[in-house]
């Protein structure tokens, strides 16, 4: 063990101190452009007009793009996983959430491309938004999309993503007590200290140079490749110095628009979103709604768990439904019921695009399954370190979706938190481990979820 | 107009009423002042003027005729660097790096400003700096560190090879 645990100097550290780190907006080249947006004002509408000429005519642009310069405007981030495309690069007849772009200007100033964008006339039609998941299934809620007010693509033709396992009824009807709760996190914004940023230069050889800030390299470039209908090998992608990502750099934000942009001008272009950009614009963490009941008996045991997840995806399908999976995956958190009936949706708003956030899509359920804990600990007067133990996941039991835990840390963190804090624990939950349930550990109602790790 | 940045006189061309930062990003080519929110709110864009640190993103570049500017360029190179370089190199302050430049120069003009400063003053001087990786614990080590006098400027090797007028750093207890 020469690495682990050893302190180790950063490698990128001295330049990081020294001012030396390049980051996209530190390159230089000559000729540059520099690229601003026209957004939507409106969460909701329909594009009635746009004409960019007046625009394009002013002092210091040298081009306009909308979704008419795009030669594969909707592109879906996730086709390869066979989740279809829904997203317009650049908003084409209508708009789905403020901040949505609509057309962008390059021009030799960000104070003449801004003023440029100003100058492009739109009409809009302003439609009902819808904001709140909860009413999206409402009768007199407004229709948002395409595929309807959620994700209809899961595998099987279903509209939800729905696990279940063992017998929920039976848990039920053998519970001492229901438990219930609502949790609701919000949206929370990456705020990344390196704004969205890209800078394409366009080479003698025909090909692009992007500079980028992805968190994704060979996937933005794969983005890049699908809406300009090019081959990769056109592309040169030079990344890997982010200044602050945390999941919202995943998303391909400014290297397809500035690469168009390049291309109509023939300059190099780059795009930086304003840190007012960032906040009402890029997309977030999702906003969750998240209910649950639970079959629980008056000595802690969960028997079973009834679970219906609302996930906000914003206007467009991007990442949630991969989010959404994951979540149900870890509905469960980090312990162990056997009898399960989850329904998640993907619900679209008229809000902006949420993607990843450290912890795609479980950090929301840890929340909820972490507070719901100690709820069912309160309602049943037991000490809530006690029943996270007793239910933790232990090698041999099996997750939501039927992988066997070979390495589950769920009993040893427990112990290591009540350590910390000084919270005194019974002897025989001293003495708990992760090793395979036996004895008073495994009830009959465990019986049947114990897999085998060697299998695994 | 002329600004003396990192030692070296300039003439600046950009009109009077442009930002600082721009100034030095834009026309001088300085790079280390990072445009953060270019309003004044994240502390990315700090600079010294004369020894005290200021948003350069809100300074009109009019404002600061013959003023001298210190960036984190002119702190230290990489084959040397100042003691608040240091420290934040050892502490593991950096960790992204793009709010690194303002917070270096904020600790800096703060240890100008004298006597051995506190937790609190600490805290004061980096009010304002966002970081979003770190959760500021180990950039509050490293300007504790500094503050208890514990930091030297140190001459950095990253290959290996030696500097010609320290060719070799030694460990504590040497025998060389």
């Amino acid at each position: 063990m020469k690495v682990v645990g050893a302190r180790l100097p950063r490698y990128d550290g001295v330049a990081h101190v020294t001012g030396r780190t390049q980051f996209v907006d530190d390159v230089r080249v000559y000729g540059m452009l520099w690229a601003k947006a026209l957004r939507s004002p409106h969460h909701s509408a329909l594009i009635r007009k746009l004409d960019t000429s007046k625009a394009e005519q002013m002092t210091g642009v040298h081009a306009v793009v909308t979704s008419r310069d795009v030669p594969k405007n909707v592109y879906g981030h996730l086709e390869a996983l066979g989740i279809p495309a829904d997203e317009p690069l650049l908003a084409d007849g209508d708009v789905g959430y403020k901040g949505q772009p609509i057309a962008l200007v390059a021009a030799e100033s960000e104070e003449a491309a801004a003023a440029a964008a100003e100058a492009i006339e739109v009409e809009y039609e302003e439609r009902e938004p819808l904001l709140d998941i909860r009413k999206a299934g409402d009768p007199d809620a407004p229709k948002i999309h395409q595929w309807g007010n959620w994700y209809p693509h899961f595998e099987a033709g279903l509209d939800r993503r729905q696990i279940r396992k063992g017998d929920i009824e039976r848990a039920f009807a053998d519970a001492d007590r229901i438990v219930s709760g609502v949790y609701r996190p919000a949206a929370i914004e990456h705020v990344p200290m390196e704004p969205q940023t890209a800078l394409v230069v366009p080479e003698a050889s025909g090909r692009l140079t992007i500079y980028s800030c992805t968190q994704a390299l060979y996937f933005s470039m794969g983005v890049v490749a699908a809406h300009l209908q090019w081959p990769l090998n056109k592309l040169k992608f030079v990344g890997g110095t982010v200044g602050g990502g945390f999941g919202g750099k995943v998303d391909t934000a400014t290297e397809t628009v500035s690469a168009l942009l390049a291309l109509k001008s023939g300059r190099p272009v780059k795009w930086r979103w304003t840190r007012e950009e960032e906040f009402l614009c890029s997309s977030t963490r999702a906003p969750w709604h998240m209910e649950i009941a639970d079959a629980v008996t008056s000595d802690g045991w969960i028997l079973g768990r009834k679970m219906l997840t609302l996930h906000d995806a914003g206007a467009y399908a991007r990442f949630s439904p991969y989010g959404l999976t994951k979540h149900s995956f870890h509905h469960t958190g980090a312990y162990t019921i056997p009898n399960l009936h989850f329904d998640g949706y993907v619900i679209f708003t008229n809000r902006v695009p949420t993607t990843a956030m450290r912890g795609f899509g479980v950090t929301s359920v840890s929340f909820a399954t972490e507070l719901h804990m100690t709820r069912i600990a309160h309602e049943l007067g037991l000490d809530p370190f006690e029943v996270r133990l007793r239910n933790a996941n232990r090698i041999g039991d099996t997750s939501p979706n039927g992988v066997v835990y070979t390495d589950p840390s769920t009993v040893p963190t427990i112990l290591a938190i009540a350590d910390a804090i000084g919270h005194e624990l019974a002897a025989d939950y001293r003495a708990m481990t992760r090793d395979p349930r036996q004895g008073e550990l495994l009830p009959e109602h465990l019986l049947a979820q114990v897999g085998n790790p060697e299998d695994h | 107009m002329r600004l003396t940045v990192n030692g070296v006189t300039r003439e600046v061309d950009s009109p009077p009423l442009t930002p600082l930062l721009q100034v030095l990003r834009e026309e001088l080519g300085i790079t280390s002042p990072k445009a953060g929110c270019q309003q004044g709110g994240c502390g990315a864009c700090t600079v010294l003027v004369g020894d005290e640190p200021r948003r350069s993103c809100l300074l009109p570049v009019a404002a600061l005729d013959g003023a001298a500017i210190t960036t984190l360029e002119g702190l230290g190179g990489p084959d040397r660097l100042s003691a608040v370089q240091t420290a934040f190199y050892d502490h593991y302050a950096s960790q992204c790096g793009f709010c690194t430049p303002g917070m270096i120069l904020a600790v800096e003009g703060l240890l100008r400003r004298g006597e051995q400063p506190n937790r609190a003053e600490i805290e004061e001087a980096l009010a304002g700096h966002f970081c979003r990786c770190t959760g500021y614990v180990k950039i509050l080590a490293a300007a504790e560190a500094l503050a208890r006098g514990e930091v030297q400027p140190a001459v950095h090797d990253p290959l290996g090879q030696g500097s010609p007028d320290q060719p070799e750093i030694l460990v504590p207890g040497s025998p060389a």
